[in-house]
């Protein structure tokens, strides 16, 4: 039939897609490694940690301001009005995770829709979008959110959303960045000539292309929005009926001097979380990043 | 004015008197200046010109995918069966893509996709314009990799782009370009990023397409040595104007613009030595094209040019003849 057939070339006995490859590269990264693990131990004992240890975080157990290992099954000792640290930090974790994670998804879903038609319609909209971006950005978060949370009523949607809504110009302005380099690729031109509409370059050509970027940007503001609601919790505008690691170090940082472990233990917690998701952050960050792949 | 092919038959892609002009710093610059031709079915017509010469633009404007702003049409009409694409509504021009008029790009390495599967790519493009399902589509983009040549195709279609040889991936890219059986192909320059002997593979590769689909052709390359090989006519551009038009055989063989004889003398001939046994000095137009800006009223060519008369700076030269075509006032006597 053909004459033309080329030499079949050495091809991989399975095609790797550049995802794929990114995550090879992250298992040989130890520092990113072990911030997966850390993380994974985390999220595993916010989860299951109460089937080990299943006391209530609001009942009063003991005496107020018990040291650890003072009494019997209260390792970390109690707080102020003697409830049981441990089963508090166990609680506490799932709320902290879900606001840092709901906000991270806010900031990325506003970031990216917002970045992703200003970079590739350029022109007006891009000037309108990026004029409201900053606008965004040149508010003090912190005190933005504050705004937020007074006016509201202090719940973690509250928080989440105040968080998302104060943190998505960064990520806008990475993804028209990203947009604005992408759109000029011949492969975005290639699309056009096959017919596709806008919205398929968008969704389907860019998008994929600008994602390593983002998800490690994105990764990064789960940790940022982690220490934004202990912020806020610490000031005292976190919901007071949702037990938290901010609203554990918050109620009880009027007695640092006299007791140490009951802000000890959920500050060392927010510590913990969110070193391991930036190490996973940065290990996405080298993973993705083409230079210093090898092969 | 308008070019009839040679045959007689009738045209299937006529483009008349077509303007686009880019909007800069220095105000509107002509980018294409009036340029007519024709393509019928199953013809190869090859343009020719130096970069920056209006090649690559004269084809986006065919697609209708000229970036604007700052780029526009200005002027001129592209009549394609039946209609002229140059007045089509976006959404038109669309379901015109691909589907009547596709395109091969100069890079293989950059037009494909990086993150899907070339398969899934070709799929794509087929499920773009026809009401088929995923799995023939997916079927179908095999079966097209199989017909340009590629060994193991049920494997490769699942191959991403970088891990495919430059020749492989512009034989995908003419495989999601013929999916929808096109009746124009506008290949860009498609063997420049290529090794000699993988150019020599393609070449024959879409002359055996052409064969099969009846596709009219439209090659846009700087090598008239692809332009030799590959096209029934030719039209030698040169800042945004068609200089010369005719049959391959008589442009290449009698040469009447100036243009196109540096460009034919420009090519080295193997084995050609010179008296004194060295290879002969390699031949080359003196200067660059012009600033598109900088044209002024007289020939584009004339500071290039060794035949340059004063007429020649003063009044720009028109396109005669019809079967041989020149826009020169030297050499316009000889146009047939």
């Amino acid at each position: 039939m053909s004459a033309v057939t080329e030499r079949p070339a050495a091809a991989p006995a399975r095609p790797v897609s550049p995802f794929g490859e990114a995550w090879r590269m992250f298992r040989s990264n130890r520092p990113a490694l072990f911030g997966l693990v850390l993380l994974g131990a985390i999220v595993a004992a916010v989860g299951y940690g109460t089937l080990f240890h299943p006391a209530d975080p609001y009942e009063i157990v003991w005496a107020p301001l018990a040291a650890p290992g003072e009494a019997e099954g209260v390792p970390l000792g109690t707080d102020y009005i003697g409830r049981d640290i441990l089963a508090g930090l166990l609680k506490g974790g799932g709320p902290t995770l879900a606001v840092g994670a709901a906000a991270a998804l806010i900031t990325v879903a506003i970031g990216i829709t917002v970045g992703a038609l200003a970079g590739f319609f350029g022109g007006w909209i891009d000037n309108l979008l990026m004029r409201l971006t900053e606008f965004f950005q040149v508010l003090p978060a912190l005190l933005f959110a504050m705004v937020l949370v007074t006016l509201f009523s202090p719940s973690l949607t509250t928080i989440a959303v105040a968080i998302g809504v104060v943190s998505w110009p960064q990520t806008a302005r990475l993804t028209r960045a990203e947009f604005l380099r992408i759109r000029e690729l011949e492969y975005v031109t290639a699309a056009r000539a096959v017919g596709a509409r806008n919205g398929r370059i968008i969704g389907r050509v860019i998008l994929p292309n600008a994602l390593p970027p983002l998800i490690v940007s994105a990764t990064l503001t789960v940790g940022v929005a982690i220490l934004f609601e202990a912020g806020l919790s610490f000031l005292g505008l976190g919901d007071p009926n949702t037990m938290s690691w901010g609203l554990m170090i918050g109620a009880n940082r009027a007695y640092i001097l006299e007791a140490w472990w009951p802000v000890t233990f959920p500050g060392l917690a927010i510590f913990l979380t969110v070193l391991a998701v930036s190490l996973v952050g940065d290990g996405l960050n080298d993973a993705f990043n083409p230079k210093l792949r090898q092969r | 004015m308008s070019a009839v092919s040679p045959d007689g038959a009738t045209p299937l892609l006529q483009v008349e008197d077509l303007h686009v002009a880019f909007d800069t710093r220095q105000g509107a610059v002509t980018a294409l200046d009036g340029v007519s031709f024709s393509l019928a079915a199953g013809e190869t017509l090859g343009i020719v010109g130096e970069s920056g010469c209006g090649k690559s633009i004269t084809a986006l404007a065919l697609m209708g995918l000229i970036p604007a702003p700052p780029g526009r049409l200005t002027g001129g009409r592209i009549d394609f069966a039946g209609r002229d694409i140059a007045r089509l509504a976006e959404s038109e021009l669309r379901r015109l893509r691909g589907r009547d008029i596709a395109m091969i790009f100069q890079e293989p390495m950059t037009s494909l996709n990086p993150v899907f599967p070339v398969g899934a790519q070709i799929a794509e493009a087929i499920l773009l314009h026809r009401e088929i399902d995923r799995q023939a589509a997916r079927r179908e983009a095999v079966a097209l990799l199989r017909t340009v040549g590629i060994p193991d195709a049920e494997r490769r279609a699942t191959a991403y782009p970088h891990e495919l040889s430059g020749g492989m991936r512009q034989r995908v890219m003419i495989a999601m370009a013929i999916s929808c059986r096109p009746k124009v192909l506008i290949a860009d320059e498609p063997t420049t990023a290529l090794d000699v002997t993988v150019q020599a593979q393609i070449f024959e590769l879409m002359r055996r397409i052409q064969d099969e689909f009846g596709v009219a052709l439209m090659l846009i390359t700087h090598d008239m040595g692809a332009i030799a090989e590959m096209a029934d006519r030719v039209a030698v551009m040169y800042a945004g104007r068609i200089v010369e038009q005719g049959l391959a055989d008589d442009v290449l063989d009698r040469p009447l613009h100036p243009y196109t004889r540096g460009l034919i003398d420009c090519i080295p001939v193997l084995g050609k030595a010179a008296p004194d046994g060295r290879p002969p000095a390699l031949s080359e137009i003196p200067g660059v094209v012009p600033p598109l800006h900088l044209i002024g009223d007289g020939c584009a060519f004339a500071d290039r040019c060794s035949l340059a008369e004063p007429r020649c700076r003063r009044e720009r030269p028109p396109l005669t003849g019809r079967r041989h075509g020149v826009a020169c006032h030297v050499t316009a006597a000889q146009a047939t």
